[in-house]
């Protein structure tokens, strides 16, 4: 059976080819030549209708209440899996990922920079309801209602451990790419979160070859280590993790007094599950509140530091619009524009605008990013610093207890321990 | 079933669903290697037959073979798409079987692991290294920051620094050109026409009257000339010539001497000579030297010619082809405008054109390409017919569409865009006028609602007036000190240039297409209603009527102290200009006329329907 999990991921790296036909565009063209042929008039589909978006709110509170339900009372990890099954085909295969939770941040972060941008009730529902069930029961969305996490939750099948130091070197990673996705989303630049989204090019059955490529590695690694997207990437879960710390109602592993069995400590893919303290880590600890408090009063440097560094790098990160790349490009390459390939380059000068126009409207984006840079690397440089200061803060813990921020409510935990709820 | 048979069965189950993942997984792969080597969308042998289909555009049974390999591409990519879409779903049904059979297989082989014992040690030094790891994290991503700081330069701040301060970027220049300089392509080359050999006559390069450019110093007598930018012609020059649609600066008057009073298109008198014009279009001839202009359009290809005006011979013809932007299809218009409705221009140095395409290119003498561009395409119901006006190395386009009211100054010699402006104006058919108002010219333009006058240097508006209303066809007029602006359903105002303020307001004959033209002290209106009214240029006072056999397009021109106005049938009638109605003369063409004549010393050329005539005596 070894030769399986060795072959498994060859087989899914062959998968890639399916997605060949990103090498051509989704459109046929058309002919060269006047036919005669009179085009059909090209419809564009209706969009959903407002009570239809609204079912799918209802559904996500419907998921989330009934996930909610099974982690705190029923604490059934098989009825939490079958959720999941139920909301990945729901709110993935079925819905192709989108409107997702995830993706819900950047139209959020664009209504607050832009008072014309309209986000609908819906999106503000997607945004809100999944963050306000953290601060009340944990990440109940990540367990059985976000199509990301489902699908790689399904494909854990042989997890490591991965090292409490990476873990945690890693876990600032998704509050430098949620600063980036609100950067890009508010400058009206991109979604980026939406665009490099790995799993809706297999939600959809279609994506860009890149795309489909990230996907398939997300879960060949997510086979081995569990949920590498939600962990270590995932913008929208770094927002859970902070609700989640502060969460009323969380998943328990124990219904009752631990018996401090240590069953349930290997039980969690995720590394989410924190020993009791040690009498050795609190007294080092207090013997380090010196570098604590230099490490905290560190923390306006940082967030100095890197808000003069990020701005200084805008130039560079407003290339990422259309505008200022095609402003750069026509400045630094006029001959470009002899280039008929060049989609780009062709459109603009196919339309009404003039260079000066571009270039003043891409100073303009310029200026936004500027400014925008500085809170985004000032908001890193806070996550940092908080990061650093966190390695000297010790919670007193007795049992075996799920870390707030890191557990998704998975429930897998609950099914080691040998404590029954009557024994409470 | 006891547990090693469950175990066994989801073993063989991952082991059934691995081999048919990979099994589909290479006929994808094979598919993908398959198409990536013979691509429907690129294929090669579709592409010459559409190359050899532009060298033989009437080849029907080329056009056949197109279509049969067009569909025979057409059926191996959708074939692909399903090949592809039918595997995709195969391979995610097997991978799921295998995910499942796999899950339930490490789930039954699963032993309850020996809880781990105390590592006091661990948790410390996981908490050093994630110091270190976040600090060296967080170090990295302030290179990556610096390091992308440092590799990408900023043109747009030092753009945007050209433009406040031109005459640093005048150095700048070429680095910002977004006009082709290259020479075009081989289908864009002048055709010359053989045993016509060119006799133009060189303008005058360097007018001792022209005025040094603003911010350019006099050339000192021992500098060499600059041999790319040939100087512009002068007033007197330019008066000599018929290089606008109405004459010099656009005005309707001509300063030529000795024209033909006489003529009949029937019997030949005073006919010198009539040529059949290629390309079919409502744009005017232009003229310069010894070289006629006049352009032509169709769906399929727009063209300028230039004939020998003395004799009629075609000298040469250039195609406005290959044009980046230019649309695939042209845009629709109506029959009584067409794509080449507007007329071109010329400064003795190059002959400049539009077309209801949006293309606008500029030809050397020779027919040679010098630059070309696309406007983008005009939002307009009956075509655009905007004529093109120059002066000195600017090139005015007036472009208002149903999206808004635009002008463009292009420089004649790049054709980049010195000002753009979008004005309080709807869309119009009018064409832009120069007005010399107290030593410096205008840009006198008309639209819907307004008649403004543009400085021409920044595009900046000088003066409006909120007269206009409907479909605005004719252009201004000037002449003694004002503009004269009139639509028919609106009004005709006089306006002085210098302040904007309305002179004075007559309703009673106003024209549908024809413009106004000011002469000797009296402003001519012919209309649709077959009449030429004539009014006092300073009062408005109607001083005569005159009923006529038919509608008028064409513009009145005024000549010495006569003016020309040919109606839609072909006759030109010619008036003196006084407060009395005199006729000199009417003379019938045979053809229809909906386009101005073009004047020179001792010739009229009028563009008829299919024919190019000269007359004289």
């Amino acid at each position: 059976m070894k030769h399986i999990t060795i072959i498994l991921p060859v087989l899914l790296l062959l998968a890639i080819a399916i997605t060949d036909q990103s090498h051509a565009q989704q459109r046929f063209p058309a002919p060269e030549f006047e036919s005669g042929y009179e085009y059909p008039e090209v419809a564009a589909p209706e969009p959903r209708t407002l009570a239809l978006e609204y079912v799918d709110v209802m559904v996500l509170l419907g998921f989330m209440l009934l996930t909610s339900w099974l982690v705190i009372r029923k604490r059934s990890r098989q009825w939490i899996l079958w959720l999941s099954v139920l909301a990945l085909l729901y709110f993935g295969f079925w819905k192709g990922g989108c409107i997702c939770a995830v993706g819900s941040l950047q139209n959020m972060a664009l209504s607050f920079s832009d008072p014309s941008y309209a986000v609908s009730y819906t999106v503000i529902a997607f945004f809100m309801l999944p963050l306000a069930f953290s601060l009340a029961f944990g990440r109940v969305f990540c367990a059985s209602a976000c199509p990301l996490g489902v699908i790689q939750d399904l494909v854990v099948i042989n997890p490591v451990r991965v090292p409490v130091w990476i873990q945690r070197s890693l876990g600032i990673f998704p509050f430098v790419y949620l600063a980036l996705a609100v950067l890009y989303a508010a400058t009206g630049t991109d979604f980026i979160i939406c665009r490099y989204d790995p799993f809706v090019g297999i939600f959809r059955m279609g994506a860009e070859f890149h795309l489909v490529i990230l996907g398939i590695s997300f879960l060949l690694i997510g086979m081995f280590v569990a949920r590498p997207y939600c962990r270590f990437v995932c913008p929208y879960g770094a927002l859970l993790k902070v609700t989640s710390m502060f969460s009323k109602y969380h998943l328990s592993i124990t219904p009752a007094q631990c018996i401090q069995c240590k069953l349930c400590s290997g039980s969690c893919p995720f590394g989410a599950i924190e020993k009791p303290t040690t009498g050795k880590l609190m007294d080092d600890m207090k013997g380090r509140s010196g570098k604590f408090l230099l490490y905290a009063a560190l923390i306006p440097l940082l967030v100095l530091v890197g808000g003069l560094t990020l701005s200084s790098a805008h130039v560079f990160l407003a290339k990422a619009h259309p505008d200022v790349y095609l402003a750069h490009l026509l400045i630094e390459e006029p001959a470009i524009i002899n280039d008929p390939d060049n989609l780009d380059v062709q459109t603009f000068l196919a339309s009404d605008r003039t260079l000066e126009e571009l270039v003043v409207s891409a100073g303009e984006i310029q200026a936004t990013f500027r400014t925008g840079t500085r809170y985004a690397g000032a908001f890193i440089g806070l996550v940092a610093g908080l990061f650093l200061v966190s390695q000297y803060v010790v919670r007193r813990r007795t049992d075996y207890e799920p870390n707030r921020g890191d557990c998704y409510s998975c429930g897998r935990c609950i099914r080691y321990c040998p404590v029954q709820k009557q024994d409470a | 079933m006891n547990l090693s048979d469950k175990i066994k069965i989801a073993k063989q189950t991952a082991m059934v669903a691995g081999a048919f993942c990979l099994l589909i997984s290479l006929l994808l792969l094979l598919h993908f290697l398959q198409m990536r080597s013979a691509d429907p969308l690129d294929s090669q042998v579709l592409e010459t037959l559409v190359e050899r289909l532009a060298m033989e555009p009437g080849n029907e049974q080329l056009k056949n073979e197109i279509r049969q390999f067009d569909l025979l591409a057409r059926k191996a990519y959708f074939t692909s798409l399903w090949q592809v879409r039918t595997g995709g779903f195969l391979l995610l049904f097997a991978a799921i079987i295998l995910v499942a059979a796999l899950r339930i297989y490490f789930a039954l082989i699963a032993r309850i692991e020996e809880p781990p014992g105390e590592e006091e040690t661990a948790e410390l030094t996981g908490r050093v290294l994630s110091r270190r790891w976040i600090m060296g994290g967080t170090a990295i991503l302030v290179i990556l920051a610096l390091a992308a700081s440092l590799t990408v330069s900023d043109p747009i701040e030092r753009y945007l620094a050209d433009i406040a301060y031109p005459e640093k970027a005048e150095e700048q220049v070429e680095r910002i050109t977004i006009t082709d300089p290259e020479a075009p392509p081989a289908e864009d080359t002048p055709v010359p026409i053989p045993d016509t050999p060119a006799t133009g006559e060189e303008p005058d390069r360097q007018p001792a009257d022209t005025p040094a450019e603003p911010g350019r110093p006099d050339p000192k007598p021992d500098e060499p000339a600059e041999p790319l930018k040939p100087s512009f012609p002068d007033q007197t020059t330019i008066r000599q010539n018929h290089n606008a649609i109405r004459g010099p600066w656009s005005q309707g008057v001509v300063y030529h001497e000795n024209l033909p009073l006489e003529w009949d298109g029937a019997s030949g008198k005073n006919i010198i000579w009539k040529v059949p014009i290629p390309l079919h279009a409502y744009s005017s001839p232009v003229t310069w030297g010894d070289r006629l202009f006049v352009t032509g359009a169709s769906e399929r290809e727009r063209k300028v010619f230039c004939f020998d005006r003395h004799t009629g011979d075609l000298l040469w013809e250039a195609s406005a082809a290959n044009i980046p932007g230019s649309p695939a299809t042209p845009p629709e218009t109506t029959p009584d405008t067409g794509l080449g409705a507007p007329s071109a221009t010329t400064d003795g140095i190059g002959v400049y054109a539009i077309f209801g395409t949006g293309d606008i290119i500029a030809l050397d003498m020779d027919g040679n390409r010098m630059w070309a561009r696309n406007l983008g395409v005009p939002d307009n119901h009956y075509g655009h017919s905007s004529s093109l006006v120059s002066h000195k190395e600017k090139l005015f386009v007036q472009y208002d569409d149903r999206n808004r009211g635009r002008i463009l100054c292009l420089n004649v010699h790049t054709g980049e865009t010195i000002w753009d402006i979008t004005r309080d104006s709807d869309i119009s058919w009018a064409s832009p006028i120069l007005a010399d108002v107290d030593g410096n010219y205008q840009l006198v333009v008309k639209g819907n609602p307004i008649v403004a006058g543009y400085d021409i240097k920044t595009g900046g508006e000088l003066w409006t007036v909120n007269a206009m209303s409907g479909e605005v066809g004719p252009s201004p007029g000037f002449g003694g000190g004002l503009v004269y602006a009139a639509n028919e359903y609106a009004t005709m105002v006089a306006i002085d240039p210098a302040s904007g303020a309305v002179v004075w307001q007559d309703n009673f004959y106003l024209p549908e297409v024809a413009s106004p033209v000011y002469g000797n002290g009296y402003v001519f209106i012919a209309t649709t209603y077959a009449v030429l009214a004539c009014l006092d240029a300073k009062t408005g006072e109607l001083l005569w009527e005159y009923d006529t056999d038919d509608i008028f397009y064409s513009s009145p021109m005024v000549a010495g102290n006569r003016v020309y106005v040919t109606d839609t049938s072909g006759n030109t009638y010619i008036f003196e200009t006084g407060s009395e109605p005199i006729l000199i003369g009417k003379n019938a063409l045979g053809e229809e006329v909906y386009t101005t004549p073009a004047f020179a010393d001792g010739r009229i050329y009028i563009r008829g329907e299919k024919h190019l005539y000269c007359i004289g005596i």
